[in-house]
């Protein structure tokens, strides 16, 4: 289930909403559960970890809107 | 020059010439009078004061703010003496001034859009959750967009932003921003989101973003837009007309992305409930199991006790058949063949006697 890869935080927090709905909807199987509680929470973890070190790329616009080009 | 000879023509030249040596721009301000759209191209209004009045010409493009009489205005024009002998200020720019006149012009353009339904709600665009790609317009030199990007990297991370530094007050301002919106709207892959901010000022401050062709150029964007303009009792038509109005520029981090802190939060909680969850499903299996058990154990002590009871009866009605019961009720067994002479054992429920058949008789 946790793919450290490729998958953006909002990726993860999709799938970890839908874990959350797996054990509220009538797919639960108390078999598979386990798993699925582990996945929830290893993701839990990379959102937390994913969203501690990204940091933002801001950059000014060479481009200059004082006079028409 | 003093004695030549001029013609009409040459005299109005030179007076232009001279005028716009001496005069290139001039800045005047005063109470707007007669004021007149002709042809729907044409501006022309007086410009007066308890001493003067002076005409005022422009084309009606060139107007950024709507005017009424009595409305008090600075332009700034080039003083020209056209060639049918009017002494005009050819005005390049021209805004209101003072509390009432921003007010009035602020009201005017309001109505004026209000009634082509640029203000409606189904115009309004909803932004992303957490947008990639960021464009911003403001003032990099700002407190504003110092406190903007503080909230935003504390708030949340991986965002590519694009600052297009513009001025953010004055008459140069809102072409400036306008030059910034179709420059962003002119890439090849959009920004999701386009933020114009500036920090809290004056209302003659706060005035480019009442600027007409500013507010249409925000409307018209093909990014939804958020604006974040002064503080949170300023209004702007800039802020009224985009999809999402920010009350500060930090508001406007603050409704750009999402606050990482809560969604660690948020997402842990999701975790745990996702175990709570798993525990409660245990439970309840175990619960159900147990249930399951007691009632087969009931079944079966049904089952048991209706059987013993049947036994029970069984037992009762076998011992009312044994013979023993009989014979001790006085009775007793008689062996041997019914004839005269005939030997006979005589079982009782204490001796077996043997006797002789002495008589038979019919009964």
């Amino acid at each position: 289930m946790s793919d450290k890869s490729n998958k953006s935080v909002q990726d993860k927090l999709t799938d970890l909403s839908e874990l959350v709905g797996w054990f509220q909807g009538s797919s639960f199987k108390l078999e598979t559960a386990l798993d699925k509680f582990k996945d929830a929470e290893a993701l839990a973890e990379e959102i937390e970890k994913d969203l501690t070190k990204l940091k933002n790329d801001i950059k000014i616009v060479k481009k200059r809107f004082d006079t028409e080009e | 020059m003093e004695n030549a000879l001029l013609s009409v023509s040459e005299f109005v030249a030179i007076t232009n010439q001279t005028l716009e040596y001496a005069y290139p721009t001039v800045q005047v301000e005063g109470e707007v009078a007669e004021f007149r759209i002709a042809q729907g191209k044409w501006v022309s209004f007086k410009l007066k004061d308890d001493g003067a009045i002076v005409n005022c010409f422009t084309a009606l493009a060139q107007m950024r703010v709507p005017l009424e009489d009595g409305m008090r205005v600075v332009v700034i024009a080039a003083p020209r003496l056209n060639v049918k002998g009017y002494f005009n200020l050819n005005i390049r720019a021209v805004k209101p001034v003072g509390e009432g006149s921003i007010k009035k012009g602020f009201e005017l353009l309001k109505a004026k859009l209000e009634k082509e339904g640029l203000f409606a709600e189904e115009r309004k665009r909803a932004l992303p959750r957490v947008p990639q790609r960021i464009a911003v317009i403001t003032s990099t030199e700002s407190a504003a967009y110092a406190d903007f990007v503080k909230i935003i990297n504390e708030r949340w991370g991986g965002l590519n932003v694009e600052v297009a530094h513009t001025q953010v007050q004055g008459v140069p301002a809102p072409d400036q921003i306008i030059r910034a919106i179709r420059y962003f709207n002119s890439l090849e892959v959009l920004p999701e989101v386009l933020v114009i901010i500036r920090g809290g000022g004056s209302a003659e401050d706060l005035s480019t973003f009442n600027d007409e062709p500013l507010v249409r150029a925000i409307a018209e964007s093909r990014i939804p837009t958020l604006v974040g303009v002064g503080h949170e009792v300023d209004h702007t038509l800039a802020d009224m007309i985009s999809d999402v109005r920010a009350a500060t520029p930090t508001n406007a981090a603050q409704i750009l992305v999402p606050d990482r802190q809560e969604i660690i939060r948020s997402a842990r909680a999701q975790a745990s409930s996702v175990g709570y969850l798993l525990t409660q499903a245990i439970d309840s299996y175990s619960r159900q199991t147990k249930e399951n058990l007691n009632a087969a154990f009931s079944r079966i002590q049904e089952k048991l006790d209706a059987t013993f009871e049947q036994l029970g009866v069984l037992r009762v009605a076998v011992a009312q058949l044994n013979p023993e019961n009989v014979l001790r009720r006085g009775y007793a067994l008689l062996r041997g063949e019914q004839t005269v002479g005939s030997k006979l054992e005589i079982e009782t429920v204490k001796h077996i006697i043997t006797a002789e058949v002495q008589d038979v008789r019919q009964k």
